[in-house]
Formats: structure tokens, C-alpha cells, sequence
């Protein structure tokens, strides 16, 4: 009787909750506003858009200016410089003139949507004598492709209407790049983070600390590994590992005392350093001249390798520029070098001393996202030098020619292709195999799903993982806590990738690099004491804090505190970058600063002393437009936290909640969840794996996937006839726009059990629903044929079809030009095109027209549909391929409705086919007249426990009820983003319905009521594109193998269905050996032999002789015949051509 | 097969009738007799509907099927439905259901010359029969009927977009497609007999008779103010929830009130789609359900049945 108290209290739809009346008085501030205007500013696929403005702006001029010079081996007066570059508007060259581009049109053609790469050279021109320099602006050097809604980009900036103009559909994220027609993602990768310290062990328990060094010239990874006690360190150019202190001594750190002050001074320290010490003893090296000359004795010696550098030797090189690549060497100074060791091999010995110290290599603060714009820079990078050094050696072989005749002009000679190519065909094919980084990677771009709108953002907010899939391990697969707010808990496939792949929660963003130099100055300034002039005694001193930033150590800190203060107060100032962080590790007595790219942060209200800083007023200026997310951050308001900072910082869920501690304040709880878990009305009830479920099949649900849809080509399209937005809605659907473009239907639900056709979670669905267009859906194919030309100059051609005579009736639907017209239904075997190839394409040239049709051999395309299904042709379109032919491609739709066994499923994980179909009058009803749409089986409940299903339910019923939407935002009850049971109930008794959302029903075959009362009401319901028409399958005879004659694998092929091994056993087991016999040889490849009962070998039948021979033996009198499977004749004749004679030996049946 | 007759002698009184609404009481039977009615009218009373279309010209946003769907559901005025030949039994036209006896054809013509968007509506349907024509949905309460009523929105077309179709409606009934059905709603309720235990309730006070009638969701009971007694408003408003004999039991006094469901009584809503008129559409359903029951009574002359159906077979013959 809860109901009752409701009523009496005051009807204020929202109870303000028992927390906040217990709250001192202070006023909650409402701050959900700030997300749509975070979106706003920043949309949803921010992290890619950023990283590829980063790239063009200014990542493409930094591998220019370090790759600027193309000078000659042989006259080195010759030279090349390239002075900027920029990319262009995306055009295209057409015949010498250049032709702007837009993406739809690219999609529309297969083209790659691309833009030129210019670029400002400075140049030697002339012959021996006399030389000049010239300049030339505006040079392509080639073409690159943009992303979509890139600055760049023609979309960029653009508002509806000119989007809609440009054939583009507003709510489209853009973040992918157009690649030969087809929308190519760059997935986001997950690394391990660059130039940091990794403690981990290895599996033999040893441990370890490993750095991987990037650098713009040198990626390197270094291990220093505990072994039996002693350290050692791992590097690939050394052939074994080399006891650290010959290392140590190698770099000039001759001293043991200081090795073992720099470590720290703490006697269980130098002791656990000792076997190391005395092994490096016990090899006899004490100064850096024998250290340097036992590595040169373990440098790996490459075969083909250059000579060695003699002066300074291998050993030394290495250890400059290899070892610790990330640490830089200034006039051959390896003291930091040195520190750097020494750091590590505190933390190490740390680590041994205490576990807790080793790193978690899942901790999301380990972890760098490499996006996009890092993706393509590395690329570019690679296909620069390239044709940098192609340039290189063209001219070198022209120079070195004695006599040139014509004037020499260096700017000829850059080849505009090598970039162009190489970048579209990584990007078409997804292989990443950038051999000067080392980088073998396959499967980084993928095909954009565009299945439906909802599937397009989940593969935009894609997280691949580092691993391969195979791995059986569960430490990199679990919820790591640190994902909280950055990584959605919820969306990730089920199967060998789960936990691996992610996605990004909805407020997450990716940083890119940063200038560090500015920083580090800026560091010193604030009291950070240079490394340099410190001894080592004074780096582990108890009193001070090192500094590190970015993984190099710049000195230490007596007041790490304050320190962090200032530089937190100097970001939240703006005077520097907003996605900087400062983080102080107590634990490791450290302060890391980091500003380079790849982290994941995302937005929180700063609070101080537990006060937000954002008042009513703030978000009064926001709702009337005169304040901007940027001016919140700009303010002070709000501040980015990465995962490592948020470590310092007592994050409070609800402004009620803070504390004095209390330093931030969530903007809203909801945002932990991505675009995809965002959907599910109510997650926060339901069991965790359905949320999960939901995120899987969200992306299979039909609906309407752009505005544009009805323009675009795809090959596969599935839309729902009539789309609506779910009666339930959560404020992420608004914020992403699934209200506009939704996939899925409000279907009235019936919780009972009927008819027995919906055990194992079918649904039972009303005829009358499915007449009246619930669940109908249109499936659009694209079928394309090209007219080719041939070497010989020969080619296709598309005749006007033959009104009468034989094969007319196939030709119908063809229009005068040959293709088939639009409108027109079209069955199995109808002709598409009539289309004709010349019968000879190679030889000697013979012209075009003028072929006899003797030479033509008939080419039509027919169309391979379902039996007895109504097609139509949709549309026809011309293009022309990137060869210049002729493409045509045909849009065939199919308009389905539903039928038994098509998938369905609702916002809860919970899919059923469709077990039967029920006319209406036997479906039950209600007094008001209402008739669910379908029924589902109330054993669907308790065991996977999707309460959120139920509330979504009384919801929706509510909403229908008073005309309002109601909302089921994730933990949104307090923040009032979800409506609560109780109000719910409340609006359904104001409307005549029971507080429980359960009516009276009776029952339609009988009129007579139900025994129960029956929960009922709308639940929005998705259609998902796995339909029985797709699937079905069954055959008599048909095609068999060629090889084998047994019948073909399939249902492409028309195939056999299979009895199998385990099909087999059973049929043993019972003892059906007939059935056996029939299903394994009658039905399958019975083929009848001649067999000599002689030396047991096959023969064959002479039809003249009308008898068997046996080749063998060289007659006829012994052969009898029988039937073996046409597989055991192969086999046995494959066994004769390897010199093994398998002989039949006969006996009497 | 003496005895006493079981026959009885339904009784029908009309509570409200509209053009598109009744409300009637049906007495003196049982649940399978009010069922079937309710059966009859949803899936067996013949109305016309669009059912083959022939396109044109159709360069609007929805393709020809979902064009073709649409005018499939829309309402047509079926008056003459019930004279009229089922496609598939008319001799006149061999069954390709072209003829006057079995068809009725409609055009439409329609292209945007301007730049606002034109609405295609059921209103631009124009048919060759004037007794069979889209159904008009003017509210008779008269809101609304300011701006011209635009009849059924099949398409909007844009600048330059044209439909050009011929349709050819036929008579069906909503066990083959919904389009056919008449009936919007037709649900039936047992008529409530509700008891209130006089004497239990006066032992309870004010606000707890407040609070018990307060608990059914619907405004079933009320309070005499000035008696302060407990009385019926509209006992067809129970839901047969149960919520108030819950309540009496929450509150200690179960038996306060007894609530049956009189087993011979039924209370029809009929909503018509507007294709029949609702009074009409019971009429029909009445006369599609004597024409069932004619063709499962046997004819006097076939001995056969006798040997097919034993007993049985005299049992149908009236015997």
C-alpha cells in the first residue's frame, strides 16, 4: 500500500531525495547544462577531430621542418628545402583542372576524399657553372586524405542547412575518412604508455622495469630485469644481458658509492644492490674504459651493418642513442642518464621490497590512446623520408651522368604519387607496415558500420586492444577501476575480445601532444631543482620530491605540494594547456607532470573546500547563451582530470555529497557510460551482463541510420518503414540524437504466458500489429556491374533488350538503354543488365566500334533473389570508376514484414524471436480496449533480472498516459534525469491504471477473464537485422563439388545440409546403419566402379565391349562392380599417384 | 434430448451511440456470445480498403510499397460493403476484381508546384464511386474546424516531387489484413455487482473511508458528504482491480465490500474506424455471425451426413 503515502504527500513529481533534505541548507546546483554544451563544442567523436586538426595544424610542419633538406651525395650545393607546407581545400585533378570535393559526392563515386599537400620549396636550379636558388610556392607533393568535419575539411563549420546542401546528414559525426567510396575508421589503439617506467615481473617471477623510448628519430625498448638477485639489463643490440653496474660504469659512473647513494642510502637498499655490485667485480671492470670494452664484445654484430663507428666505438653509441632513447645526451653527458638508472633501480628494489610498489600495467593512467592523427603522422612520416630519399637517388643518377643535356631543375623530380598511393592504400586496407617504426600492425582501419546511427557513434568511440585476442588472460579483460568515468563499463563485446575492445565513456577526451619546452622552463621556474647540479646522495634526499615530466627526470622539489598547487592554479588560469596534469605520487615520492598525447581525461567541476565552484548564476548565463563550456573552463570552473590526477582529487558524485575535502564534483553520474550503454532506460537496475547484451545488439537494430539515407549508396541497408523514438528516453538519446534517428518501435508488451509459442523467449506477436506496419522493415542491396574496356581497346557494351523472342520474359523490367528501370519489381533470373563482352580482350588493337555481335559473348547480369519475395529496382546510378569505366551500380529494395522467427529485442539485453503470429480477436484485451502488440513470456524475469525493463514498462505506460516523456537516465533519480517508481505509479493511478502497472485482461479466444492480472504496457522494441528470410535454407538435390562430387557447403552455394561426426556417432549408436549408409553414400557421391577381384585395383567400363577392364591386368574376366562414395575412389586413385597401391580385396555378401 | 429449454432471449439497450462510438449493454447470454460478437467485429465484417495500387509517378521520399501501405489503412466508407461481391467470388469479372461488383477505383494526382511542402491527403484520393470514398474525419464537437481538415497525410512532397496513382479498393474482411477491420476498438466488460457491507463500514471512521476510496485508481466509490456514507458512483468504472478489497483487508476489515462480475451481462465499447457506423457495424457483425451459423447447419435432404455425423448430424439439422 506504498501507494497511499504517495498520494498524501505533495505532488511534486520529483521527492527531493532524503540526502539533500539532510544536507546543510546550500543550494544544488543544477549542472546538466553543461553537457549538452560540452557536446556541443566538442561533439562525440571529439577525440579523433582533435587528433587529426592536431596532425594538419601542426604535426604535418613538425616532420617537415626535421625532414626539410633534400640535398645530393655528389654535388651537395644542390639542394632542396622545403620551407612550409599546409594542406589544401579536398579537391581533385581532373585533366589538369582541379575540381573541388565534397564527401557525398566521394561516397556517391568512389572516390577518395582527399586533399593536396602543398607546399613552399626553395630550390638550386642550373647546370655546373652557374647556379641559382628559386622558389616555388604551392608545390603538391601529394594528396591526403581528410576526415570528415576536420578542420580541413568542407564540412567543417558548417550548420544544418549547408550540410543538407552538401548532401550531408547534420547529425553525422564525421571523425572517418572517405577512401575510394567506402567509410574507413581509424580505430583508436591502446598502448602501453611511451617513455615511462614499467615495474612489473615477468613469468618466470622475475622483476622488471622496462621503458619503451619514442623519440622522433629512435624507438628503443629497454628492460632492466632482477635475476637471482643480481640486475641486468635487456637491450635488443646487445646479444645478452650485461650486469647493470658495467652499464652504470660504462656511462661514467665509475664510482659503486655513488651508485649506491643515488639508489638511496637505506641499508636493505644497498644490500639488495651488492650481488650486482661484486659480479660487475668479479668481471674484473672498474673503469669506463674496461666497461666499454666489454660491451663492445656483446654488441650484436648486424650482418650486412655499417662499418663500425671507430672512433667512439659501438658499445658507446648505443648506450647514447639506443639505451634510454628518451633521456637526451648533450655533449656526450650521460649524467641523466645515470639518474635515470638509478631511478629505476630504487623502484625496482622498491618493488622487491614491497609488492605494492609494482605498476599495474591495465591501470588506465599506463595507458596511452594513439589516434588517428597520430596514426596518419606516423604514416606521412614514413612516405616523406621515402620520397625524400627517392628523390635523393634520382638525382644522384642523373648528377652522376657526365654530360646533362638539359638544364637541371631539382623541383621535377618530387614524386607526387609514392605519398598519395601509400596513404590510401594503408587506409583502404588497414595493414600498417611502416618498416622505420617497426610497426607491423594489420586491421587498423575498418569499414564504418553503418547499420544503424547508433552502431556509427559505437565504432567511432571504439577502444582496439594492444593484446591480441587469443590471450587467456583475465587481468587485461576485467573493469579496472581507473576506467571509472573514462572507459564505458558496460559496452564491450562478448567472446575472445571482451574487456579487450572498449569504448569511450561520453564525456572522455583524448589529448594530444603539447610544446613541452615552455613547460619545463616554466618548471625550473617554479623552484625545481636541476638534476645537473645535484649529487646523488641528494636525489633520494627525505625532504624533496622529484620531478618528472613526461617520463624524464627534470630534478626535484623541495615543496612538492605547493609546487602542485601553482602549476594546477597556472592551468586553471589558462596560462597553461587545460589537459596538462600534475600528479604527486607520494608513494614513489614523485611529482609527474605530463602534457603529451594520447591520455584519456574529462571534465569536473572544481570544488573548493567542498563548495562547487559553479553557482546558480553560472548556469543562468549558460541557459541564456551568453556563457560557453570554454568560458566555464577558461574561468576556472571546471578543469580536465586524467587518470593519473584524479588520484589527487576526492571526487564527490552529487554536490550534496562533498565533504571538506571534497576537491571535484562529477558534472553528471550518467556520463560513466558511453553512447551506446547511454540508451538503456534504467541500466542501473538491470543485471550488469544485460547492459552489456544491449550494447552488442543496439548496433544490429534497424531504424533510420542518417538523414541522408535514401542519397547514399551503401550495399547493405536495413530501415525501419516506421522508426519512432522510445516513449522512454534518457537524456544521452537526446544528447546523441537518437530521438531523431531512432531504431526501434513502441510496442504495447503483454507479460504472460500464450499459446506455448513463447517458451525460450519467443514472442507472440498480433496480426493485426504487423498489418498496420509494427516491425516492417526495407532491405536495400546494391548490385553493381561495370563496363569494361580492354587492352585491345575493346570493350563491354550494354545493348537495348530483345522485346520478343526467346529470353524476352527475363528482360522485362529493362529499359530502352539496357538497365533495368526504377520502380520496376523484379524477380529471380530477371535480367538487370544486358550486358555484352567482347569475345577476344587481348592482342592487337581493333577499334572499338564496328564488331561484328558474333564477337560479343552475352554478359548479363541476372538478379538472385528469394523465391516468390516482390523486389523492386530502387535506383539506378553512373559513375565512374577510378580506371575511368563505366560503373553502374542498382539499388534493390525489399520491404519485409515481420514473420516467425525474425529477431527482436528490447533496450534490456533480452532478444526472442518471433515464435508465432496471432490474429487480433484471439489476442487478449483490455476493457479500455487495448490489445498488446506482442507478448512476451514473463519466465524472461527472473532469472536475468532486467528490472530496468519493468520500470521502463510502468514508464512508458505513465507517458502514454499524461503525454509527457518520461526519462530512465542511468542513477538519474536523484539528479531528477530519472523518473522514480513512485511517481510513475502515482501518474498511473491518476489515470485509471493500477499503481502496478498490471490490468485486467481477458482473454480473446474465450471472452472469459484472465486468472492473473497481466503486466502491460509499452516497452520500445528493436528489430535486429538477423531475419529468417536471410537464413533459411534447405535442399533436395543440387550442385555438388566439382573434385569431390559431393554436394556444395552453404547457402550461397545452394548446399547440402551436413551430417556430421557427432550426427554420425548417433546414428552408429542407435544402430541405423541404412540411414547411415543412405545419408553418407546414396545421398551424397555413390559412383560405381569396376573393381578386379584379381590384384584388386580399379578398372574401367568399356561401353564398346559393353564390359568392366581391368587395366591392370589387361582383361576382363574378374572385374566385378560396386559403388563406393566418389570421395573413396579419389582417394584411392590420389594414394596410386604417391606410389601407395591400395588394393580392394571382394568377398561374397 | 427432452428437458428443459436452455434457449434464451438476449437483450440489447443502447447506452450512447455516435456516428463512430457505442456503448451498449448486452444481457441475458454468456461470455461466448459476447465474444464471438466482439470477434465478428473486429475480423469478419466486410468493409473496402485500398487494395492494389498502380504507381505512376511516384518521385516523393517513400518508395511505391510504403505509398501503397499507407493507402491500404486508410479508411474508406463502406456502406455498401455488405452487398458487395468478394473479388475472388465475382463472376462478372473472373476473379481479376476489376469490375463495378467488386471494385471501386480511385486516382490520385498530386505535385508540388511551390515551395511550401504540399501535403498529399486522403482527401486527394478521388474515387469512381461517390458512396465509397476516404473517410472524413470532421469532429462533430466542432474544434478544430476553423482550418479546413486535411483528411489523412499519405506523403509530403517537396518543389518538383509528383504522385500519380491508381488504386483500386476491395472488399475484405480484418482476418486477412487490419486494413479491412472496421472496428478501431471493441472490448467488453462483465458488469460489476458491487455489496458494500453496510455495517462494517460504518465502523470505520471518516478518513478511513477517505483513504479506502481513495485506493481503487478509479472513481468508483465516494463519500455522501453530508451523511458521510460510502456509496457506488459508477461500479462500471471497477477495473476488477482488487485494489479496494486489498485495502479492506490491509485495513482489518475484510468483507467490507463483495465485488462478483454478473457472469450474463457485458458492456460493449465500439469504436468504428469510420468506415461503418459503429450502430451499423453491430448490425453487420449480428448478420455476419447468423450467415456463419447458416452455413454450419447441415441442409434437410443430405442422408450422407447422417452416416458422417451420427447423432451429431441431427442434433445440427435441429433435431
Amino acid at each position: 500500500m506504498g501507494l497511499m503515502q504517495v498520494e498524501e504527500s505533495p505532488k511534486d513529481e520529483q521527492l527531493p531525495d532524503k540526502q539533500k533534505l539532510a544536507a546543510p541548507v546550500k543550494s544544488v546546483v543544477d549542472k546538466f547544462q553543461l553537457l549538452p554544451e560540452f557536446l556541443k563544442v566538442r561533439g562525440l567523436v571529439k577525440q579523433h577531430l582533435d587528433s587529426f586538426n592536431y596532425f594538419v595544424n601542426t604535426g604535418i610542419r613538425k616532420i617537415v621542418r626535421a625532414n626539410d633538406r633534400i640535398v645530393s651525395g655528389i654535388d651537395p650545393s644542390i639542394f632542396l628545402r622545403f620551407k612550409d607546407v599546409r594542406i589544401g581545400q579536398p579537391s581533385m585533378t581532373v585533366d589538369g583542372v582541379s575540381e573541388k570535393l565534397n564527401p557525398h559526392m566521394c561516397r556517391l563515386s568512389d572516390m577518395t576524399y582527399a586533399a593536396p599537400i602543398l607546399v613552399n620549396i626553395e630550390y638550386v636550379q642550373g647546370s655546373h657553372t652557374e647556379k641559382t636558388t628559386m622558389e616555388k610556392n604551392d608545390v603538391v607533393i601529394g594528396r591526403i586524405p581528410i576526415m570528415l568535419r576536420s578542420c580541413r575539411c568542407v564540412l567543417y563549420g558548417k550548420d544544418e542547412a549547408e550540410l543538407a546542401r552538401l548532401g550531408e546528414c547534420p547529425l553525422d559525426p564525421g571523425g572517418y575518412f572517405i577512401i575510394k567510396g567506402t567509410e574507413k575508421v581509424l580505430l583508436i589503439q591502446e598502448q602501453l604508455s611511451k617513455n615511462r617506467v614499467i615495474i612489473d615481473t615477468d613469468k618466470k617471477g622475475n622483476i622488471n622495469a622496462s621503458v619503451t623510448s619514442s623519440t622522433e628519430t629512435v624507438k628503443s625498448k629497454t628492460v632492466i630485469q632482477m635475476e637471482k638477485g643480481k640486475m641486468y639489463l635487456l637491450l635488443n643490440q646487445f646479444v645478452k644481458k650485461i650486469p647493470i653496474m658495467v652499464v652504470m660504469k660504462a656511462m661514467g659512473m665509475e664510482s659503486d658509492q655513488e651508485v649506491v647513494q643515488m639508489v638511496g642510502r637505506d641499508p636493505r637498499y644497498s644490500a639488495l644492490l651488492l650481488p650486482s655490485i661484486e659480479e660487475c667485480a668479479n668481471l674484473d671492470i672498474y673503469t669506463q674504459e674496461k666497461a666499454l670494452e666489454y660491451l663492445e664484445g656483446k654488441v650484436k654484430r648486424s650482418t650486412f651493418g655499417s662499418p663500425p663507428n671507430d672512433r667512439e666505438g659501438r658499445a658507446f653509441s648505443i648506450l647514447r642513442d639506443v639505451f634510454l632513447a628518451n633521456v637526451p645526451v648533450h655533449n656526450n653527458n650521460f649524467r641523466p642518464k645515470c639518474f635515470y638508472v638509478a631511478v629505476m633501480l630504487r623502484r625496482m628494489v622498491e618493488a622487491m621490497l614491497n609488492k605494492d610498489a609494482m605498476d599495474d600495467k591495465d591501470y588506465v593512467g599506463n595507458k596511452r590512446l594513439e589516434l588517428s592523427g597520430q596514426l596518419v603522422s606516423l604514416l606521412f612520416e614514413d612516405l616523406f623520408k621515402t620520397m625524400i630519399s627517392e628523390v635523393q637517388k634520382t638525382v644522384d643518377i642523373i648528377l652522376s651522368k657526365p654530360s646533362r643535356s638539359s638544364r637541371f631543375d631539382l623541383s621535377q623530380f618530387i614524386v607526387r604519387d609514392s605519398i598519395t598511393v601509400g596513404l590510401e592504400r594503408t587506409l583502404s586496407t588497414g595493414n600498417f607496415d611502416v618498416k622505420r617504426f617497426k610497426m607491423h600492425r594489420k586491421g587498423m582501419t575498418q569499414v564504418l558500420a553503418r547499420l544503424s546511427f547508433i552502431g556509427t557513434l559505437g565504432h567511432m568511440t571504439r577502444v582496439s586492444p594492444q593484446f591480441e585476442k587469443s590471450r587467456k588472460v583475465s587481468g587485461p579483460r576485467a573493469l579496472q577501476p581507473s576506467q571509472w568515468g573514462m572507459l564505458c563499463p558496460c559496452d564491450t563485446p562478448e567472446g575472445e575480445a571482451c574487456g579487450l575492445v572498449k569504448n569511450l565513456a561520453l564525456m572522455t577526451h583524448v589529448t594530444t601532444d603539447e610544446e613541452e619546452g615552455p613547460l619545463i622552463s616554466l618548471c625550473y621556474c617554479l623552484g625545481v631543482e636541476d638534476l645537473e647540479l645535484l649529487s646523488g646522495e641528494e636525489l633520494h634526499n627525505p625532504n624533496s620530491f622529484l620531478v618528472i615530466f613526461n617520463g624524464l627526470i627534470l630534478g626535484k622539489h623541495r615543496r612538492p605540494k605547493c609546487f602542485a598547487d601553482v602549476m594546477r592554479k597556472l592551468r586553471r588560469a589558462g596560462k597553461i594547456g587545460e589537459f596538462v596534469s600534475v600528479f604527486v605520487n607520494e608513494k614513489q615520492r614523485c611529482v609527474y607532470i605530463a602534457s603529451d598525447g594520447g591520455r584519456v581525461c574529462r571534465p569536473l567541476v572544481i570544488a573548493d573546500k567542498g563548495i562547487s565552484r559553479i553557482k546558480e548564476h553560472h548556469m543562468k548565463e549558460l541557459s541564456d547563451g551568453v556563457r560557453s563550456f570554454d568560458d566555464f573552463l577558461r574561468e576556472g570552473l571546471i578543469e580536465y582530470l586524467d587518470v593519473n590526477e584524479e588520484n589527487n582529487a576526492l571526487i564527490a558524485l552529487y554536490e550534496g555529497d562533498a565533504t571538506p575535502d571534497t576537491t571535484h564534483i562529477e558534472i553528471e553520474p550518467f556520463t560513466i557510460l558511453g553512447v551506446i550503454a547511454g540508451l538503456i532506460p534504467y541500466p542501473h537496475h538491470n543485471q550488469s551482463p544485460r547492459n552489456t547484451y544491449q550494447c552488442a545488439m543496439g548496433k544490429q537494430a534497424m531504424g533510420n541510420i542518417a538523414f541522408n539515407q535514401l542519397c547514399r549508396m551503401d550495399s547493405l541497408l536495413y530501415l525501419l518503414v516506421y522508426p519512432q523514438r522510445p516513449l522512454l528516453t534518457t537524456r544521452t538519446i537526446e544528447l546523441v540524437g537518437y530521438d531523431k534517428l531512432g531504431a526501434g518501435q513502441n510496442a504495447t508488451v503483454a507479460v504472460m504466458s500464450y499459446s506455448g509459442y513463447d517458451i525460450e523467449d519467443a514472442i507472440v506477436m498480433n496480426k493485426s500489429s504487423l498489418d498496420r506496419g509494427f516491425g516492417r522493415c526495407i532491405v536495400v542491396k546494391k548490385y553493381t556491374a561495370i563496363n569494361q574496356k580492354y587492352a585491345n581497346s575493346t570493350s563491354d557494351r550494354i545493348l537495348r533488350p530483345d522485346r520478343t523472342g526467346p529470353g524476352s520474359e527475363r528482360m522485362q523490367i529493362l529499359d530502352d538503354d539496357g538497365l533495368a528501370a526504377p520502380g520496376e519489381i523484379i524477380k529471380p533470373n530477371d535480367v538487370y543488365i544486358n550486358k555484352e563482352s567482347p569475345l577476344e580482350t587481348r592482342g592487337s588493337i581493333m577499334s572499338p566500334t564496328g564488331q561484328t555481335d558474333s564477337r560479343y559473348r552475352s554478359a548479363r547480369q541476372t538478379y538472385k533473389g528469394p523465391d516468390g519475395e516482390t523486389c523492386v529496382v530502387d535506383r539506378v546510378a553512373l559513375c565512374s570508376d577510378k580506371n575511368g569505366d563505366l560503373c553502374i551500380k542498382f539499388l534493390i529494395r525489399h520491404t519485409r514484414r515481420p514473420e516467425l522467427g525474425d529477431k527482436f529485442s528490447s533496450r534490456h539485453g533480452q532478444k526472442g524471436v518471433c515464435g508465432t503470429i496471432v490474429q487480433q480477436e484471439d489476442f487478449p484485451f483490455s476493457e479500455r480496449g487495448i490489445c498488446p502488440d506482442l507478448i512476451m513470456n514473463p519466465h524472461g524475469f527472473p532469472s536475468r533480472m532486467t528490472v530496468g525493463k519493468m520500470i521502463e514498462l510502468l514508464g512508458g505506460k505513465a507517458g502514454v498516459s499524461c503525454g509527457r516523456f518520461h526519462y530512465g537516465s542511468a542513477f538519474g533519480e536523484p539528479s531528477g534525469h530519472a523518473d522514480t517508481v513512485e511517481s510513475i505509479s502515482e501518474t498511473l493511478v491518476k489515470h485509471g491504471f493500477s499503481y502496478n502497472g498490471k490490468d485486467m485482461i481477458y482473454s480473446g479466444i474465450t471472452g472469459c477473464p484472465l486468472q492473473a492480472y497481466i503486466f502491460m504496457g509499452p516497452i520500445y522494441y528493436q528489430k535486429l537485422k538477423h531475419m529468417v528470410l536471410d537464413k533459411m535454407h534447405a535442399r533436395g538435390s543440387g550442385p555438388r563439388v566439382m573434385l569431390t562430387r559431393q554436394p556444395t557447403e552453404g547457402r550461397a552455394r545452394n548446399g547440402g545440409l551436413r551430417v556430421g561426426e557427432m550426427e554420425r556417432d548417433c546414428l552408429i549408436a542407435y544402430g541405423a546403419s541404412m540411414l547411415i549408409f543412405e545419408r553418407l553414400m546414396v545421398s551424397s557421391d555413390p559412383f560405381e566402379v569396376q573393381v578386379c577381384r584379381v590384384c584388386g585395383l580399379l578398372g574401367y567400363y568399356n561401353h564398346k565391349l559393353k564390359a568392366g577392364i581391368c587395366s591392370t591386368c589387361k582383361n576382363g574376366n574378374n572385374i566385378s562392380s560396386m559403388k563406393l562414395p566418389y570421395a573413396c575412389k579419389l582417394l584411392i586413385q590420389e594414394l596410386q599417384s604417391m606410389n601407395i597401391v591400395p588394393r580392394l580385396k571382394l568377398a561374397e555378401a | 434430448m427432452d428437458g428443459a429449454s436452455y434457449q434464451r432471449f438476449p437483450k440489447v439497450k443502447i447506452r450512447e451511440l455516435k456516428d463512430d462510438y457505442a456503448k451498449f449493454e448486452l444481457r441475458d447470454t454468456d461470455a461466448s456470445m459476447a465474444n464471438a460478437l466482439r470477434r465478428v467485429m473486429i475480423a469478419e465484417v466486410p468493409t473496402i480498403a485500398i487494395d492494389l495500387v498502380e504507381i505512376e509517378v511516384n518521385s516523393s521520399v517513400l518508395n511505391d510499397e510504403f505509398i501503397a501501405h499507407r493507402l491500404g489503412l486508410i479508411p474508406l466508407t463502406s456502406e455498401r460493403a455488405m452487398s458487395m461481391r468478394f473479388s475472388r467470388d465475382c463472376d462478372a469479372c473472373d476473379g481479376d476484381g476489376q469490375c463495378e461488383f467488386c471494385s471501386v477505383e480511385f486516382h490520385l494526382r498530386a505535385k508540388c508546384h511551390s515551395d511550401q511542402t504540399l501535403d498529399v491527403t486522403s482527401k486527394d484520393l478521388y474515387s469512381s464511386d461517390h458512396s465509397v470514398v476516404p473517410v472524413d474525419f470532421v469532429d462533430p464537437a466542432g474544434y478544430d474546424s476553423t482550418d479546413q481538415q486535411r483528411g489523412i497525410i499519405i506523403v509530403k512532397l517537396r518543389r518538383g516531387q509528383e504522385l500519380r496513382l491508381r488504386a483500386i479498393a476491395r472488399k475484405g474482411i480484418g482476418k486477412d489484413h487490419a486494413k479491412w477491420s472496421p472496428a478501431a476498438t471493441v472490448t467488453f466488460m462483465y458488469e460489476p455487482e458491487i455489496h458494500i457491507n453496510e455495517d462494517l463500514m460504518e465502523s470505520l471512521s471518516l478518513e478511513e473511508k477517505q483513504s479506502w476510496v481513495e485506493s481503487s485508481p478509479t472513481k468508483v466509490f465516494d463519500i455522501d458528504p453530508n451523511t458521510g456514507q460510502v456509496y457506488v458512483v459508477d461500479a462500471e468504472a471497477y477495473t476488477y482491480d482488487d485494489e479496494v478489497i486489498k485495502k479492506a483487508e490491509a485495513m482489518g476489515k475484510p468483507g467490507l465490500v463483495e465485488i462478483y462480475a454478473k457472469e450474463d451481462s457485458f458492456i460493449f465499447t465500439v469504436e468504428s474506424t469510420g468506415a461503418i457506423k459503429a450502430s451499423q457495424l453491430v448490425l453487420n457483425a449480428i448478420e455476419v455471425l447468423k450467415q456463419k451459423l447458416d452455413a454450419v447447419r447441415l441442409s434437410e435432404d443430405t442422408v450422407e451426413a447422417d452416416d458422417q455425423f451420427g447423432e451429431l448430424g441431427a442434433h445440427m439439422r435441429g433435431g
